[in-house]
């Protein structure tokens, strides 16, 4: 019973392209309990993570994902004809950096904290659906306020906004900066 | 740090640097400064230095590094004017470019993190294109009245008028006959796209009889008529007889 329940899960995590939360499992297997899909789940990640083949499920945005090992990474990119896979500019990093420790922000204050106007990079940012656009804030020019998107979660690989860089892993790679020069 | 920026032979150039907290942060950090306790003068120095060796600034853009010079001058002057009282903590000048200047850098910090991890999620990849949702045979349409009907109808007339057709053909379209036709069209094809089926017309005649054809049609509940969304294609679909 237990065995085909996990097969259901897997075939679901196999058509998803967002995380695959147990929220949304649940709301799709309304006739099981929230403990049998849980051991369920758990019974295809020892499964994957038992078996070193060519797709992993990794935990990301809250959900699960398939995805594939990064020394793959060739192959796969030879097939879809992809040369290399942009990495996002310093500008474009720092505003999204600056977005994810203060969100929500506005504009003005992401220029604020960069000392730069941050207008083109927010604009990339967007594009690729890393921040979003919450609402706008009650002060005078309604300025519009941003946001992390779920995909800069996946983009990074983090679970939820709790995995950013903490605090302590700042002042560490801070100090090391010092101690380096 | 960008290994060019370490080397002695490097030209300035404020590009290089994101705006000009960065290249003060540099300054700061090439000079073993304590970033609490920053001798302004010596890093306006620094700083104006940099700005010199640019020949030409871009106004437009490199406006905020010189809004930072002026500031750390304006710190400097009001660091250097007599006080009647001694200036308490919070009233240090430098205080509030001592703060800008943390935080930003502790930005810096996560970048050189988030980056790592960026380096480490690129060469996986994850299904990007969801497979193709279901889409409900059973679209929201809306019937289209008959004066949507005439005016696509004038539209398309326009259009022929344009084209001054100048061979005139001497055959006569029954109505019955466009009828059928009509019909047969439909079974064959499912449904009558309006604006293709009359561009389609030869003659303004035929195309007129082959309208009344279609409103005499849809009187009778043969067919039907319907836009899916404003300004589209009106779409035409036989009636299918109720299975009794």
């Amino acid at each position: 019973m237990s065995i085909q329940l996990s097969n259901i899960i897997e075939s679901l995590l196999f058509v998803s392209a967002e995380p695959l939360s147990t929220e949304k499992i649940k709301n799709v297997l309304t006739g099981y309990s929230e403990q049998e899909i849980k051991s369920s789940l758990d019974l295809i990640l020892k499964k994957y993570s038992s078996y070193p083949g060519g797709i992993q499920i990794i935990r990301t945005g809250g959900g699960y994902l398939f995805e594939t090992r990064s020394e793959h990474d060739p192959w796969i990119r030879c097939l879809l004809r992809v040369n290399r896979k942009n990495k996002l500019s310093a500008a474009a990093l720092e505003t999204l950096s600056t977005i994810a420790y203060h969100q929500p922000i506005t504009l003005a204050e992401i220029s604020a904290f960069r000392g730069v106007d941050a207008t083109h990079s927010l604009k990339t940012l967007l594009q690729k659906k890393l921040v979003k656009i919450v609402g706008r804030k009650k002060s005078p020019g309604k300025p519009l306020i941003y946001r992390t998107s779920e995909r800069f979660l996946t983009y990074f690989g983090l679970d939820s906004l709790k995995d950013l860089p903490s605090q302590e892993e700042i002042s560490k790679l801070l100090e090391e900066e010092t101690n380096e020069d | 740090m960008d290994s060019s920026i370490e080397s002695p032979e490097y030209q300035v150039n404020l590009d290089v640097f994101q705006g000009p907290l960065d290249l003060l942060l540099f300054l700061i950090r090439k000079k073993k400064i304590d970033i609490n306790d920053i001798p302004i003068a010596t890093i306006t120095r620094e700083y104006l230095a940099y700005l010199d060796k640019k020949e030409h600034i871009n106004l437009e853009r490199e406006a905020e590094f010189l809004y930072v010079a002026a500031l750390l001058i304006y710190i400097k002057s009001q660091m250097l004017l007599p006080r009647e009282r001694p200036l308490e903590d919070e009233e240090d000048p430098r205080q509030v470019l001592v703060d800008r200047l943390l935080e930003y850098q502790k930005i810096k910090a996560a970048c050189a993190i988030l980056r790592q991890k960026e380096e480490d999620e690129l060469p996986k990849w994850k299904r990007d294109v969801p497979p193709p949702k279901f889409m409900s045979e059973e679209l929201d349409l809306t019937e289209v009245s008959l004066f949507n009907l005439a005016e696509a109808f004038f539209v398309l007339m326009k259009k022929k008028e344009r084209e001054n057709i100048q061979i005139i053909m001497g055959k006569e379209y029954s109505i019955e006959d466009k009828m059928n036709e009509i019909i047969e069209f439909l079974k064959e094809n499912q449904y009558l796209d309006f604006t293709e089926y009359f561009g389609s017309q030869a003659t303004i005649e035929e195309a007129l009889v082959s309208f009344f054809c279609l409103l005499e049609l849809i009187k009778a509940r043969v067919v039907y008529a319907i836009q899916e969304t404003l300004f589209q294609t009106i779409k035409v679909w036989i009636r299918e007889e109720s299975p009794k």
